[in-house]
This record gives C-alpha cells, structure tokens and sequence, in this order.
C-alpha cells in the first residue's frame, strides 16, 4: 500500500497544485485554469528541445527531485522524522548546488536566498521533530500516527510550522527566494524543457511533503487530519493572495523570530509538564 | 506518444519591449489581468527564453535591442513561435525610417503572427495568441535561426553549443558600415 | 607494548633518517615506507583490542624532566630574542612551577603509558591521516625554494609531530603529558614560522604564548593533584572526586581550550595559516586541535553536572559563534580553519555530557571531521601551487581546469554535513542525544538552538565557497595536470571516506538502507557526470539578453568587530564559569 501512495505521490502533488491554482484564481474573482492544468505543462515540457547550460547542472537538478521523492517517501513509510528533516535538507542542498553550478546571476542570487531561507526554517524543523520526542519518546512517524493527536499539547509548534509553510510553498509574503519576476524563478531560470520538469515536479512532491508534516500533528485522527490540511491550505493561499513579498532579511528575521521563540516555549513547557 | 497537442494548452509567453512607447506592453498587462483571465487557457508570463513558448516582441528595436532581441530568441527552445505586437513591431510603424530604429523584428528574427494596432487592443491580444498557438501545435523541434547577428553553432565531441551562436554586434553578420545610419548598404535594406 | 614502543620510536626514528638522506628519490620511498608501517602498526595496535598498561623505565624520568627544563629555556630564550613579554614570561612562569612541581615527590606511577579505546582511536587518525598528509608534503615541499636540508627537515619535523601526538594520546601521566604538550606548542611554533618571512614569525610567536596558557595550566592541574593527592596520574585524578580532584580538571580543561583554538585564543590557529599547507592540515585536521576533546572526552566521567553544564554551553557556544565569524573571511584556509574551531565546541560540547553514547558520537565525529578536513586542505594546498589561488575571491575558473579538485572540494564539505557521511550521523545523534537530554535541564534546550543555528551557519559557509569553485558555464575544460603525489592522497582520503560509510553501518542502528539511499546518491553524481547529455544542445545562460559574461562573487556576511569583541567576552565569561566550577 505504502509503495502505491509513494509511487503516486508526485501525481497527488500535482493535483493539489491544480486545485491551488483554482482556489487563488477563484479568490481573485477569476476562473482559472483546468485542474490538469499542471500536467498540461508537464506535457508540454516534455516536448521541447533539449537545451542544457552544463550537466552538472542538470544532474544536481535531477538528484533534487529524487532525493525529494526519497524524503516524501521515508514520510509515508514512517521512518524516524528527524532523519527525514535531514534527508529532505539534502534535497535543498542539491537544488542550491544546483543554482551555484551555473555562472548565471539570476540563479546565483536565487540559490543565495534558497540558502537563507533555510537559515530560516530548518532550526525550526528540527525543534518540531525535538517537540515530538519530547512528547512521545521517539522519532518514528509510524507511530506518532498511532498515537493521540498532539495539535492540543504542541500548538506553538505547530504555529511554527505555519511559518515554514510559505517559505517552503514559495509563497507570500515568505516567497523571496523564487520572487518570479524580480529574479526570474531564482534557482530554476537556466532550466528548460525535459530538464526543468524535474524541478516542477518537485514543487508538487515540496507540497506533499509540507502536508504530511501538517498531518503528523493529528496523530491517529483522520478527521482530524482532513480538517487541518484543508485549513492550513486555504489559510496559506489566503495569505498568499493578500500580502506582500518581504525581503529576506526580514523573513529570517520574522520566521526565527517568532518561530523560536515558540518552539523553545512549547518544549519547556512539554519537557516539564508546564 | 505524440505531445504536441499539449503544446496548445500550455503556452508560456516570453514579453520583450525592443523599445516600445509601453502602450503596447500596458495592454499585454491587461489582457493578463484578471478581468481577461487568460490564466484560463494555461497562459502563463514566464518572464525567462528558456520555459517559454511565446515570444511576444513589442517596439520597433532600437539599437541598443538588437542584440539583446537576437539572443532571447536563441536561448528559447523549439518549437516556439514569434508574435510581433504593435505597428511599430510589425513595420517600425511611426518610426519607420528613423535613424536609431530597425524597421519591425522581422529583419532579424522570423515572425509567425503579426498584430497591428498602436497600441494593439487586449483582444487583439488573445486572438493573436490563438493563432499563434494553431502555429505552434504544427511546428517541430527543428533549431529555428535568427535572421542576423546570427551565427551556426559550434559542434565539438558530439555537442553542439550554441552559446555563443547569437553574435555581438561587430563580430560578424553585421559589416561596420552597415551599422552606421543612413549607409547606402541600410538604405538598400530599407526598400528590400 | 611493543607495538606502542614501536608507535613512538618509528617516526623518530624516520625523522632522524630522513634527515641525513640526500637524495630525493631515497627519501620519498623511506617515508613511504615509515607511514605504511605506522599506519599498519595502528590497525594492529587497534583490531588488538586490548587495554595496554606499563610503566616506561625510570632512566627515560630523568631525560624527560632534562627535556621539559630545556624546552622551557628555549621558550624563555625565543621570548628575549623576539622582544615578546608574554612568551618570556609565559617560559619563566612555566619554568618556576615546572622546578616546583619536581621538586615534589609523588607516589611512583603504575603505569605511564595506558592505552584505551579512545587512545586507539586516536592512534589510528592520527597515524593514518598524519600519515597520507607527510606523503603529500613530500610533493608540497619540493616546490618550495628552500634548501635541500631545509626540505628534508620539514619532513622530519612532520615526522617527529606523529611521534609526540602518539605519545600524547597514550599516556597516563600528566608529567609526561605535559612533555608532550609542550613539545607540540614547539612543533607548531618550529613549524608556523617555516617559511621565516615577517608575519610567519609573529604569528608563530602568537601561538607560541597562546599555547602556553595551556601549559600554565596543566602545571596548575599538576600542582593541586600533587599537593592534594600525591599522584600524577590522570586516571587516579579522575577517581578522587573531591574538590580538588574538580579543581584540577577545571584547569586541565582551560588547556583543552587552548589546544583547541576555542574563542578567546582562535588567533593563534587563524595564523597557523602563513605556514606550509600540510603544516595547517596537519595541525588541523588529523593531530593537535584534536588534544582539545580528546582532553575533555577523558576527563568527563569526572565532571560535576554544573562542569558538564557549562563545558557543553560555551562548546554549542563557540560552534555558533565560530561558523558565523568565518562566513566574513577570504582566505580559503582561514574559513576551514574556523569551522574546525566550530566543529571542535561542538566535539567539546558532546564530549562533557557524562553519557554512554556520546563517547561514541565524539569519536566519530574525531575520525571523520579528521579525513575531511584533510582533503580540504589538501586540496587547499593543491590550489595555492597549481593555481596560485589563495583567497575565495581569486578561484576563477576552477571547474574548466582542475574539475577534479572541485569534486573533492565539494565531498569534502558534503562528508562533513551531509547523509550518509560520519560526520553527519556524529552529529545527528548529537542532536538526538540533545533532545533526550531536554528533560534533565532546560539549558539544553538553548544548546539544542546554538547547535542547530552552528550547523545552518556553517552550510552557509561552505557554499560560500562552493559559489566560487561550483559556477561553470558550457566553456570547454582547459585541464591543468595535477602532481601524481597530490591526487593520490586526495584519492586515498576519500577512500576513507567511503570506507567510512560502511563501517557506519548498524552503530545505533543505523540501518543499510538509511546508508546506501544518500550514499547511491552521492555516489552517484560523479559516476552520472561522464554521462555528457550530448543530444542536448548548450545554451548560454540567461542574463536579460546582454552578452556580457557575469561576474560571480562569494557572499560575505561579516560580522561586525564589536560583535566579535562581545563574542570573545561572553566566550571568556564561560570559561571564568568553568573554573568558578572547579572552585567550588
């Protein structure tokens, strides 16, 4: 069963990010696109010459999905999740080697703020995943998803996993790092055709990935679940249509800011039964 | 499997202002707007050569755009089809026969469909991006050139790169003279 | 005991050899010969398992004491001639305590020498990796100008370091420690200021007093163990318990910090750069930083919960602070050098929680931080002669010429943050190890923090260097030849490296699968680069259509001097933290 939902998983995405582009089009008052509208461009991708800047290029691009897809994978498989936060930090790693492969300044730049975004989110993933421990005694997924949903003793944490979500979905007011006119797409402007799909179809599996964290704080609920997804993704398209970019430092500043502050609240208050 | 009818329903349009007054480029906006929607038809503005189908040129290219015109359109992977938005795009318009201007893009890059129309209307727009699109589904992938400033690319071990294949100006395709305005050699061209 | 005898005359004895060969061939293959067998000497010494204790015989006492008063002197004498007060007064200083603790008469000792699982650890880093970096600097030095006997004594000095380190780690007895303490303080003034030039011999008189602190300090440390106990052993120190068994480790615990170049005294470490580059990898990466936790990983079952508290405070500390102050630097080794002090609070920080596994975790992170940091400047050293690059901002087309040295660059950097590498799983069950620990004090939650944020700064930072050596474009490659000698030790690193891997795997159970999945993905890249994509034509990059090349730079986001001054201070605020602990 895991492997068909693992195998799945990127066409899932993809979905999801149809029905996104509804749900924004609609809350502009617009009709927006087919919901297979993102395969349509799948498609399409496929079907363009093959131009490349250099292999190593591509291939780090490649080994971002795939690495991607492994990360969402050893979610769904249930492995211990701060090993997944780990395996899901080389996937961006690859995609920011990627960016400074090339001597493109756009992709340079971009690359430059995927990696402080990363200053930004990744403490407070693995605070997350401490709150978890702290709270059951262990890392493993598979039986966080057995277990009581935490959402009532780890809301700060989940708080700040609100934070991580616009920065990880590119959206405002946390989307500097791809800003798509300002720096043209940031890490992925030197790719096209084939090879770009690769990194749009890791914004699909970035999308699950985010989800099934949101999930882990439902525990055993399916209801639960299904009230926090759905929830989390009109509140992160809302705010997407409603604000403006911020500059980077500014994200640190804010994401860290707040985010720390309560993660390491929520954990003193786990760890001794505040 | 035949892709090529997705071509149609995915069309990521490339806008370049090769000088234009910004009527032109003010109605594209508009036609992207909400209030036409053409997200609806999967149109997206990519804003980079590289993802893009469409290249929508406005402006009569001026000097200073020439190379930069010739350049975007090599970096665009085929199959891709060029709109010339605009009299001044098409002919060089109320700028014809200036002398800091090209008359129209299509002295240097071939052109699919031509809209007229100073400034050109946002449903004029989408139409041209209609028939532009019935162009696109039949083309292949075949390397399309650039009329000038224009150079084959270099093949070495098997690769062709095509890198350096969009000249600067002065370094072939163009004589010196031919540069200078109001040359025999560019009012020859003009009556071409 | 013959295989520790052997460990610690072998490289004297290669050293005084080395020295009177003339010809270059000769010394190549004697050296060569030296570090094959010291390095199987190390396996053996360590796949024999078995504690090793004996006592060295009293004649070799008296030449011992003979050397520490010399040394001593010879610090004093540098000090006068080099117009430095704190070297001489440091020597004198020294020398007084040293006459006075002689002058004691302690109980005779068991055992001298005690070899235990962390000294055959140690053993082996240092042996192996010491090892491959003296067969790098043979190539090194024959492209310095110097003269011949200059050359063969820069080796000899290399080899003479490989013996001081093993004795280090193998004894039990502070007197002897203190020998050879002091005699590495000397190697890495001898060797800092190799080159003679200006800056080579301030910064080597900067290290030269630095270091001595620690000395200082282990003079202290042998004082009050004396005085209180009768004892100069370290084993028995750690039994006593008491207040002054803690006072003495408090102290032994300021020279660890020393050693280890931690905030306060990074100075001396940062300008251990001037020298030659198997000098910096040498002092960095296999040997004499790592004193530092291999100190604290001894002296931590001693420690009382607030020394443990406090140790593992400024450890996270540093590591933070370190990582962010060398994200301003330009000097290739200069930003390698302070991420070894980062990575060195963060061993220290491990090392002095009083728990079953993190021994373990120090260790790996010893042995792997020690190979990584080899390659590095290995290939630091490759650049400075091939290239001429020195600075971040000179490393110009690097790719189109030496594809070769980025790769290692890259691994090297990947191993030391990245799935499936040791270093990784060091510091990953750090983390978890931290998180358990949560319940037991709030303060490790704020070490949890420091730790994670040091580790998101030094991601930073080695990109910062990958932004440089990474960028290519569809240029051509213009392949510069790289000396036999450099690529083969840059090959025979990471090696090490792989093998590595393996022998990760089932240590807290880590499974196969969590290994091959990164390790199929880092190994694969390289073996994927040969695949040249060639039905793909290259395209140039998009630069709004301009023709223009682009000009790349690296960050830099540089702290700004009254921050770093803040930094020192609450760094030495802490280490006043320390020995408050020790007093009370």
């Amino acid at each position: 069963m895991n492997t068909v939902w693992i195998i799945l998983a990127p066409l899932i995405g993809g979905l999801l990010y149809g029905v996104e582009r509804i749900v924004r089009a609609r809350m502009q008052g617009r009709k927006g696109p087919p919901l297979l509208q993102p395969f349509y461009d799948m498609f399409k991708l496929l079907d363009k010459r093959p131009l490349l800047v250099n292999p190593a290029h591509v291939l780090l691009g490649i080994m971002h999905f795939i690495t991607l897809w492994i990360a969402v994978g050893l979610i769904i498989t249930g492995t211990n999740l701060l090993f997944v936060i780990f395996v899901h930090l080389l996937a961006s790693i690859f995609l920011v080697a990627s960016g400074f492969s090339v001597r493109s300044v756009y992709s340079h730049i971009g690359a430059n703020r995927e990696l402080l975004t990363m200053v930004a989110y990744e403490p407070l993933l693995i605070l997350i995943a401490a709150g978890f421990y702290l709270k059951n005694g262990y890392f493993s997924i598979e039986l966080i998803h057995e277990g009581e949903p935490l959402l009532g003793s780890l809301w700060m944490l989940f708080g700040a996993l609100l934070l991580v979500i616009p920065i990880k979905l590119k959206k405002s007011p946390f989307d500097a790092a791809e800003a798509h006119q300002e720096i043209v797409g940031g890490v992925e402007v030197e790719y096209s055709g084939v090879y770009f799909e690769f990194l749009y179809m890791a914004k699909w599996l970035e999308y699950i990935f985010v989800y099934l964290l949101v999930i882990l704080f439902a525990g055993n609920s399916v209801m639960m679940a299904i009230v926090l997804v759905s929830s989390v993704f009109l509140l992160v398209n809302l705010v997407d249509n409603a604000t403006a970019r911020v500059r980077i430092p500014h994200l640190i500043a804010i994401t860290l800011g707040i985010g720390l502050t309560l993660s390491i609240l929520n954990l003193i208050g786990v760890g001794y039964g505040l | 499997m035949d892709f090529s009818r997705y071509r149609k329903r995915s069309p990521w349009i490339l806008h370049y202002n090769a000088g234009s007054c910004n009527g032109c480029d003010i109605e594209i906006l508009a036609a992207l707007s909400p209030r036409y929607d053409l997200e609806r038809f999967g149109v997206l503005n990519s804003g980079n050569p590289k993802q893009s189908d469409i290249f929508l040129v406005t402006g009569p290219v001026t000097y200073r755009s020439r190379e930069r015109l010739v350049e975007l359109y090599n970096q665009m992977p085929e199959p891709k089809v060029v709109i010339a938005l605009g009299s001044c795009t098409c002919t060089g318009g109320v700028f014809r026969g200036m002398y800091n201007v090209e008359d129209g893009i299509d002295r240097y890059i071939p052109v699919d469909v031509y809209i007229p129309g100073c400034a050109a209307s946002p449903e004029l727009i989408i139409d041209g991006v209609v028939q532009a699109l019935d162009i696109l589904e039949k083309k292949t992938k075949e390397r399309e050139n650039a009329k000038r400033l224009y150079s084959e690319p270099t093949t070495e071990n098997g690769i062709t790169d095509r890198s350096n294949s969009a000249q600067k100006i002065g370094t072939g395709g163009f004589s010196p003279e031919e540069m200078k305005p109001n040359s025999p050699e560019r009012r020859e061209n003009e009556e071409d | 005991m013959s295989l520790i005898a052997l460990l610690l005359t072998l490289p004297l004895a290669g050293a005084a050899i080395i020295l009177l060969v003339r010809a270059v061939r000769v010394r190549d293959l004697l050296a060569f010969l030296t570090v094959v067998i010291l390095v199987a000497l190390s396996i053996a010494q360590y796949t024999g398992g078995m504690t090793v204790r004996f006592a060295l015989p009293h004649s070799l006492h008296t030449i011992f004491m003979a050397a520490d008063i010399l040394l001593l002197l010879f610090f004093l004498w540098r000090g006068m001639h080099e117009e430095s007060r704190p070297v001489a007064l440091l020597a004198l200083l020294q020398l007084l305590l040293y006459l006075y603790v002689s002058g004691t008469d302690p109980q005779a000792h068991p055992f001298d020498i005690e070899v235990g699982y962390i000294s055959r650890i140690m053993l082996l880093v240092i042996n192996i990796v010491g090892g491959i970096i003296i067969l790098y600097a043979l190539e090194y030095i024959e492209s310095e100008e110097m003269e011949r006997m200059k050359k063969n004594g820069f080796i000899a000095l290399l080899f003479f370091f490989l013996s001081v380190m093993n004795l280090i780690v193998t004894t039990d007895n502070l007197e002897i420690f203190f020998l050879a303490f002091e005699l590495t303080t000397l190697l890495s003034y001898l060797l800092i200021r190799y080159r003679g030039d200006e800056l080579a011999r301030a910064n080597a008189i900067r290290a030269l007093w630095m270091n001595q602190i620690g000395g200082v300090a282990i003079l202290a440390a042998m004082i009050i163990s004396v005085k209180s106990y009768h004892t100069l052993s370290f084993d028995a120190l750690l039994t006593f318990g008491s207040s002054w068994g803690v006072a003495a480790i408090a102290v032994l615990i300021i020279a660890a910090f020393v050693k280890g170049a931690s905030l306060p005294f990074e100075k001396w470490l940062l300008g251990a750069m001037v020298a030659p580059t198997p000098v910096s990898a040498i002092l960095h990466s296999a040997t004499m930083v790592k004193i530092a936790p291999y100190i604290i990983l001894k002296l931590a079952p001693a420690f009382t919960p607030f020394l443990s508290h406090t140790v593992t405070l400024f450890g996270s500390f540093v590591f933070m602070t370190a990582s962010v102050m060398a994200l301003g630097r330009d000097y290739f080794k200069e930003i390698l050098g302070l991420s070894t002090v980062a990575l060195l609070g963060l061993m220290m920080a491990m090392a002095a929680i009083d728990a079953t596994e993190s021994v373990q975790i120090v260790l790996v992170l010893i042995v792997f931080h020690a190979i990584s940091k080899a390659l590095l400047f290995l290939q630091a050293g490759i650049l400075e002669k091939s290239f001429h690059f020195k600075y971040l901002s000179d490393f110009e087309y690097l790719y189109e010429r030496s594809p070769m040295s980025v790769w290692m660059i890259v691994i090297g950097f990947a191993s030391l943050t990245l799935p499936p590498f040791g270093a990784f799983w060091g510091k990953f069950f750090s983390l978890e190890l931290l998180i358990s620990m949560i319940s037991q004090s709030p303060l490790y939650i704020l070490v949890l923090v420091f730790i994670t944020l040091g580790s998101v700064f030094l991601t930073l930072l080695y990109f910062k260097v990958l932004t440089r050596v990474l960028s290519h474009s569809t240029g051509k490659t213009e392949k510069v030849a790289i000396p036999a000698l450099f690529r083969y030790s840059s090959y025979a690193l990471f090696g090490l490296l792989t093998v590595g891997i393996l022998l990760m795997s089932g240590w807290n159970g880590v499974g196969v699968f969590e290994l091959l999945l990164p390790a199929l993905l880092i190994f694969v890249i390289p073996l994927l680069l040969r695949w040249q994509l060639r039905s793909s034509e290259r395209v140039g990059e998009y630069r709004c259509g301009e023709k223009d090349e682009a000009e790349i730079g690296a960050y830099y986001f540089a702290l700004p001097e009254a921050q770093v001054r803040r930094a020192h201070y609450a760094a030495a605020a802490l280490i006043a933290l320390v020995l408050l602990g020790g007093m009370l």
